[in-house]
């Protein structure tokens, strides 16, 4: 079997995480084919593939006519990294470039990122900022191996030791960067906008597991997907209102001013953005 | 695609991508109407404009963003993003904060070099004129599998323990605007300091591998394109140190060197633009090129609290004179870095305290900031303005691979004169141009930002 890797507009943040299993990744390639991977070998053309693990999003004319080529000789796309999947952090705004753009010379940037399914057809979703090595390299192997990859369809909470305290005075929610301070109480209650309850899990709640917010890199989870509104917005807020007891109608006003807090790694998917297009500030 | 023919009549030729380096890049290589090599130069595909999105945000939110500037080094940018806050909000972190931060950074060098070693580097070490189809880890695999396997122990030794102290190995959840979110508990020292200890003996091995390795290959090609230019790092009492007090840069020529403020390096760094590129190259005014990174900073030294990597460094310098110019001693600095930076983690994870204040709440207000910090690839400099409501008004990133920029397409010209017969660029020559142009651990992510 061939197994490939591309990565378009990407950090290396999702290659580097799969590399990060080390031998068991080495064994699994060296019984297999790389088809093509710059990072790993030496190869330097498409080649018909039949895994081709794809980071990044699509942000310039060159990403567009890879994504293109490989999306015409391969078998299976499988979109790695919250950029793939949703856009990432570079959907937050919009790229204006003042130098002159000679396409003769240099890839056109294109204002807008886009999420790789926008300009192909995608097998599956590896999501995250950058996804877990473990839930990466679980992935490739079952891939390579002929079987469906497990998935990970709860939620960040529902990793999390923290758990929810006797409800209080309500306090308004803020999207502070600060540690939590209470040991081992869920941040909500600490009034700080953690986003666990509406991320998808598979990380072992590593962010509030020391006591930061869960900033959702790992985007949207299936319940949020699968709801009539398929909004973060709206199952924040009902999650927040719910575990601090606060008024919903104040809570929804509150986390309407953190929009960009909530959707910083979607900013630029169509699904996740569906009912808050023009909500969110994008310079 | 291939080695592809000439473009522009015959004038230009493209080795597309350079392999085995984080990023989309390819080497250009340009001809005089002779056929003779006039230029070679290393460009940069990718834009994806981070420090941008930074403006008009609230300044605690800055770091999370800016540490996808790069994902191999994302957390070198997320502490140096911290620190050009705390800087311009007038913040200092607690002293225990400050303590963990370092470890953190010791960690992260030790398993990028040992990353960037088993995956990029060691082909072109282990099996120089190996075919390109077996010029890789898995070919390295299938003929020394327990070396491999050592290796990767000690990689996976370090991320476990990187995962116990810092919550992620990547996001580094752990650190803040303003300090770190805890300290790690006892019980998380012991089994992190356990992890440490295992791999010593394979630490100890990948230097003496890459010392043999590297005699080898010094034999094997030719080695007479020294590298140009200074040598730069920062420093503190003028030794290599990840968040030095100070910048210090000495001529490859020979000489001592020089120390340079914070405030002074910044103010003489003169960035360019080029048409052919996204790579905006940095240099210090009144200086000639210079080289940022694993090589510069064995160059500079390392301090007796680190005696292993002190002893190797003293021994490798005894068969090849300081100051090291070869892009051949890239393999054995990143190794030897390895054991400094796994040395520094030891000793401050046994002096690391797991109690008191880490976290410092921030006031932003008007103002400006910075942050000078050596990242595993070398120096990587974060400067921010904040607006009266605390919002980024402006955001600036100097990479390493800035840095390194002149200096590598001065060298690739000079390997590309020497390597390139004619306009037809052979595989072998291809893979000669892309070893050079490894040798200075590009990453175009950070270099482009």
């Amino acid at each position: 079997m061939y197994v490939s890797t591309v990565a378009l507009g990407a950090c290396g943040g999702c290659e580097a995480s799969l590399l990060a299993a080390g031998e068991p990744l080495v064994s699994l390639l060296s019984e297999h084919d790389i088809g093509f991977s710059s990072l790993l070998v030496d190869r330097r053309s498409i080649t018909p593939s039949d895994v081709v693990l794809m980071s990044g999003c699509v942000r310039n004319a060159e990403e567009l006519r890879l994504a293109e080529e490989v999306a015409r000789t391969s078998r299976k796309i499988v979109a790695v990294g919250t950029c793939a999947v949703y856009g990432g952090v570079a959907g937050l705004r919009r790229l204006e470039i003042e130098r002159s753009q000679d396409e003769d010379v240099l890839p056109r940037v294109f204002a807008e990122a886009r999420p790789l399914d926008q300009v192909m057809s995608v097998e599956m979703y590896v999501p995250g900022c950058p996804p877990p090595t473990g839930i990466l390299f679980e992935t490739v192997k079952a891939l390579m191996e002929g079987v469906q990859p497990l998935r990970h369809d709860a939620t960040v909470c529902s990793e999390c030791d923290r758990r929810v305290a006797r409800r209080g005075p309500a306090r308004a929610v803020s999207s502070s960067s600060g540690p939590a301070s209470g040991e081992g109480v869920c941040l909500l209650n600490e009034s700080l906008l953690c986003l666990g309850p509406v991320t998808r899990g598979g990380c072992n709640a590593s962010c509030p597991s020391v006591g930061t917010v869960c900033s959702g890199c790992r985007g949207p989870s299936d319940a949020v997907l699968s709801s009539q509104l398929h909004s973060l917005y709206s199952d924040m807020v009902s999650c927040v209102a719910r575990t601090t007891g606060a008024r919903r109608d104040k809570v929804a006003a509150q986390v309407e001013g953190m929009l960009d807090v909530v959707y910083t790694y979607t900013a630029c998917d169509p699904v996740a953005m569906f009912k808050v297009r023009g909500k969110v500030p994008r310079g | 695609m291939n080695v592809t023919g000439n473009e522009l009549a015959g004038q230009k030729v493209r080795i597309y991508p350079v392999t085995r380096i984080q990023g989309r890049a390819d080497i250009e290589v340009l001809f005089d109407p002779h056929h003779n090599v006039a230029e070679a130069r290393f460009r940069a595909l990718d834009y994806r404009g981070t420090d941008r999105m930074a403006v008009g945000m609230p300044a605690q939110r800055v770091p999370q963003v800016l540490s996808t500037a790069c994902g191999v080094c994302g957390p070198f940018h997320k502490l140096a993003s911290c620190m050009a806050v705390e800087s311009a909000c007038g913040t200092r972190v607690p002293a225990a904060a400050g303590t963990l931060r370092e470890l953190i950074c010791w960690l992260l060098l030790a398993s990028s070099h040992l990353a960037t070693i088993t995956y990029c580097a060691l082909p072109d070490f282990a099996l120089p004129t190996s075919d390109a189809a077996v010029k890789n880890v898995t070919g390295i695999y299938m003929v020394d599998q327990e070396f491999v396997s050592r290796l990767s122990h000690a990689m996976t030794a370090i991320y476990d323990t990187l995962d116990i102290i810092a919550g992620n190995r990547f996001r580094i959840p752990v650190i803040l605007p303003g300090g770190v979110s805890r300290l790690p508990a006892p019980s998380e020292i012991e089994t992190a300091s356990a992890l440490l200890a295992s791999c010593e003996d394979e630490l100890r091995e990948t230097v003496r591998l890459a010392e043999m390795l590297t005699r080898r290959e010094s034999r094997m090609m030719e080695t007479g394109t020294p590298l140009p230019g200074s040598y730069m790092c920062s420093v503190t009492d003028g030794l290599a140190a990840l968040l030095g007090t100070e910048v210090a840069t000495a001529p490859f020529a020979g000489g001592e060197p020089r120390a340079l403020s914070f405030d002074e390096f910044l103010s003489s760094l003169v960035e360019e633009e080029i048409d052919w590129t996204f790579v905006k190259p940095l240099t210090v005014d009144g200086f000639d090129c210079q080289l940022v990174g694993p090589l510069a900073r064995v160059n500079m030294g390392f301090g007796e609290d680190t005696p292993l990597a002190a002893m190797e460094r003293a021994r490798l310098l005894e068969q090849w004179e300081h100051p090291l110019d070869s892009e051949f001693f890239f393999l054995m600095s990143l190794a030897l870095e390895a054991v400094w930076a796994w040395e520094k983690a030891k000793r401050l994870l046994s002096s690391i305290s797991y109690d008191g204040e880490c976290w410092t709440s921030l006031a932003p207000a008007a103002g400006a900031g910075r942050a000078v910090i050596d990242s595993p690839r070398g120096l990587l400099v974060h400067q921010v303005e904040l607006d009266a409501l605390g919002a980024v008004s402006d955001y600036r990133v100097c990479s390493p691979l800035q840095f390194n920029y002149k200096t590598l397409n001065e060298h690739l010209t000079s390997v590309a004169a020497r390597t390139v017969g004619g306009i037809d660029i052979g595989e072998s020559a291809a893979a000669r141009l892309q070893m050079a142009v490894r040798s200075f651990s590009p990453c175009v992510p950070c270099g482009t930002h």
